[in-house]
Formats: C-alpha cells, structure tokens, sequence
C-alpha cells in the first residue's frame, strides 16, 4: 500500500518537474562531448586542466575578488581558430591599498627567496651542508606564507566561517613572528 | 574529362559509410552523372553486397595493382544503372596489398573518363584510411548523433584538415532519430554542427528501409517512397551544386498529425 502511494507521489511529482528538468541526455551528451574533444584536440588531460585553471585563480585573485566555484574555462572552436575561454564571475573589484598590498608581499618574498637562492648556490659552492639545509626550509616558510596571504585576503571577503578565517590568521601571524 | 574524387570515410565503423557512398553513388548515376565507386576495405569488403553485385565480380582492386587485369577489366557495372561501376577490394588479403600511390594513380585514371570517383573507406585511421584519402579531393565525413562516432568524426577532421590535397569536406548526419531528438534524449543536428564546426551536406533519417535495402541488395535511393531514399537523393542533388533545403524531419506522417499540423497551423496564424 505504501509503495502505491511512494509511486503516485513520485509520478505527480515527476510530472510538475518535467519541464524543470535540466540535466537530460542531450544536454549531458554536449557537454561531455565539448569537454572530451577539448582534451582530444588540445592533448590537456584533466590533471593539466585543473593545474591550469589552479594557477589562473592565484593570479586574477591577487586583482579581483571572484567567485571560484562558478569559474568556468572552455575552449570554443571559432571557425577555424580554437579560443581559450574564461568566464569568471567578479564579485567584487579589490582597491588599490589591497591590490598594493597583495603585490607588495609578493615582491619582497619573490626578494627574499632569490636572495636565499643565490646565497644557497655560494653555499653549494662551498659545500656547507648544515648551511644549505636551513635555508630550505626558510625558502619554504617564505612560500608558505605567500599562499596564506592570498587565503586569507579571500576568505576575510567572502567570510565563509569566522573561525577558518581566524586560525588563518593566527597561521600567519605565528609564522610571521617565527620568522622575525 | 575530369572528375571529382570524394572519400567517405568516419573513423569508426559501423556509422554507414559503405551505406551512404552506394546511396551517393546510384543517386548521382540516376542523376546521369558518370559515376565509379571504389572500395577500398580490403578484407572486408561490402560495397558489392549492398550494390548486389557480389556475384558478378571477377577482378579487385589488388588484381589491378598487381596487373592481372587492366583497371577497365575490374569495373563491374551495375545491373540497372549502366553510369555507375564498382571496383571492388579484394576479400582475401589485407590492407597492405596497397599503397597510396598506388590508389592514387587508379584514381587519377578513373577521374579521366568519369564525372565521380567515390572512395568508400574502411574505419579507423591507420593504412587503409592513408590509402582512401590518398588520390581524393574532397571528402565527406559520415557520423550519427551518438558521443563515439562525433569523437571519430573530430578525430578524422583533423586528419583531413592536416592533408592538404584535401581540399573541402562536408558532414553528413546519419541515422538521425527526431522523436529522440525531441525528446531532448539525443544530441540534435544542430548540436553536432556546432560541435564539430563542419558544414553539412545531408541529413539521414534513421529508416528500417535501409536493412530491407541491404537485403535484397538494392541501394534505398531506388525506393521512392523512402524517406532516407529521398536524403540521399538530396545529399547527390548538393553535390552537383544545387541548393536543396534539409528535410524537415519534424514533419507528420500520419492522417492524425497532419490534421493536427493543420490546426496547430492555423491557431498560430490566429495569434499573429
């Protein structure tokens, strides 16, 4: 008896939603087939894919505050030219003193770590391996905070949850203050 | 005289090629055209069963490369229609038994004293596919709306556009089914057009003619009522440079839906 009405109601239900209903065979067969004859054309795995578009939200990040999720990257066949299409939708547009700021950071641990690099490379030169193995790990602690930053500056906007937000924040402020 | 050389080809197997170019092929020689199809699936040959000229073949194509017999020896003719020949591959060797210049000279001889020269080509993009494309001009690239056959399609688009001897080819769209299209179950014309961004040269219904046609070995383009008979003759009409609209496979068959196009027409006119 259950079943009957389990069956009714998912049948009247079904019938209200027929015409919402997205995610038909021909939609899903297009987009799978964009998406499988972009790799077969371009020879970009989705691993590559998923590096690239990794690598482009670091970048627009440090200028535009986007929502990431709905980051969508296509390749469109336009006549005989293939485009690398990016859609993404900006949130909001980041002011100077955060753009600045964002850049700035940058800057100086792009400074730091070249400085560490060429000190590394006398080291080796010399062949002081104490030495060489500490400043790795400072060269490390240098990217490290790089990548928090750009959390952070993300998060505070968005604010997801407060509490992420805030051991982020104690995060880099400890490494901050281990470094100095 | 100088002819035209297409291939039909589509990477994977099974889509109707062999279908299309024996269609193709009699609805150009109805339309008196001089027309000669080669098959070049060597080892599994099939044109000459869906021409019903299985019986009557003597030489192959191997025989003529190998001069056993000379080329015009090796054309069978068809039972009706005396503009169309086939030269059919050999069924007991195998793909390496020719060599593209070796098709390419037979077609360079062919084109002298036809108006066509169709090349049916066997599936998959190895030797035997280097051999079809090998003397062609042009090319028509055969697929259904289905994932497999579009990826095929891509795959040999590429191929072609790499080849600079060929110089345009066309898609056709086969086995469309339009009550799945309909029903948004299957990828429609318009979808693979845009996907494979290739123009068209025909659209085939999906018609269970085609299986009784094989059978009695007689191409569907002689079947006049057929509505796939009638695409291919379309399909033969473009290629000789007419403008023909596409089918619109959206149109009733029966008494009941024309009744209701008919309503359904007249209430739309109302409105406006």
């Amino acid at each position: 008896m259950k079943d009957i009405f389990t069956d009714l109601y998912k049948k009247v239900a079904g019938f209200f939603q027929t015409q919402e209903k997205e995610d038909n065979a021909k939609d899903v067969a297009v987009n799978r087939m964009k998406l499988v004859l972009m790799q077969d054309r371009t020879n970009l795995t989705p691993f590559l894919l998923e590096k690239m578009r990794g690598e482009m939200i670091a970048v627009l990040a440090k200028y535009v505050e986007m929502d990431q999720e709905a980051l969508e990257l296509n390749f469109e066949q336009e006549g005989e030219q293939m485009a690398l299409m990016l859609s993404i939708p900006v949130l909001r547009a980041k002011d100077d003193e955060e753009i600045q700021a964002i850049l700035d950071a940058e800057a100086a641990a792009k400074e730091k770590a070249e400085a560490e690099a060429a000190e590394e490379s006398e080291e080796e030169s010399t062949e002081d391996e104490e030495e060489v193995e500490e400043t790795d790990e400072d060269v490390e602690e240098v990217i490290e905070e790089e990548v928090c930053t750009v959390e952070v500056e993300e998060s505070e906007e968005i604010s997801e949850s407060p509490d992420e937000v805030e051991e982020l924040e104690e995060e880099t402020t400890t490494k901050k203050s281990k470094k100095k | 005289m100088t002819g035209r050389v297409i291939v039909i080809t589509s990477g994977k197997g099974g889509v109707g090629k062999t279908t299309t170019s024996a269609n193709i092929g009699t609805a150009l020689a109805k339309a008196g055209q001089k027309v000669v199809l080669i098959d070049t699936d060597i080892g599994l040959r099939n044109l000459d069963l869906l021409l019903g000229l299985e019986n009557r073949i003597v030489y192959t194509i191997v025989d003529v490369v190998e001069e056993r017999c000379k080329l015009k020896q090796a054309l069978v003719k068809d039972k009706k229609n005396p503009n169309l020949c086939l030269l059919a591959a050999a069924q007991t060797r195998d793909k390496s038994a020719l060599s593209q210049e070796q098709l390419k000279s037979i077609c360079e001889e062919l084109k002298e004293f036809n108006d066509f020269v169709l090349v049916d080509c066997p599936a998959g993009i190895e030797q035997g596919f280097q051999n079809a494309i090998a003397g062609a001009t042009e090319a028509i690239i055969v697929t259904t709306p289905e994932m497999s056959a579009v990826r095929d399609a891509d795959r040999i688009i590429g191929l072609l556009e790499a080849k600079e001897e060929i110089e345009s080819y066309k898609l056709l769209l086969n086995r469309v089914r339009p009550n799945l299209v309909k029903s948004n179950d299957m990828m429609s014309v318009d979808d693979v057009v845009d996907i494979l961004s290739c123009s068209l040269i025909g659209i085939i219904p999906e018609d269970t003619g085609v299986i009784t046609s094989t059978n009695k070995g007689e191409p569907i383009v002689n079947d006049e009522n057929s509505l796939a008979g009638q695409a291919y003759h379309n399909v033969a009409k473009r290629i000789m440079g007419e403008e023909i609209d596409f089918l619109d496979l959206d149109a009733p068959k029966g008494i009941i839906q024309k009744i209701q196009k008919f309503f359904a027409g007249l209430f739309s006119k109302e409105q406006k």
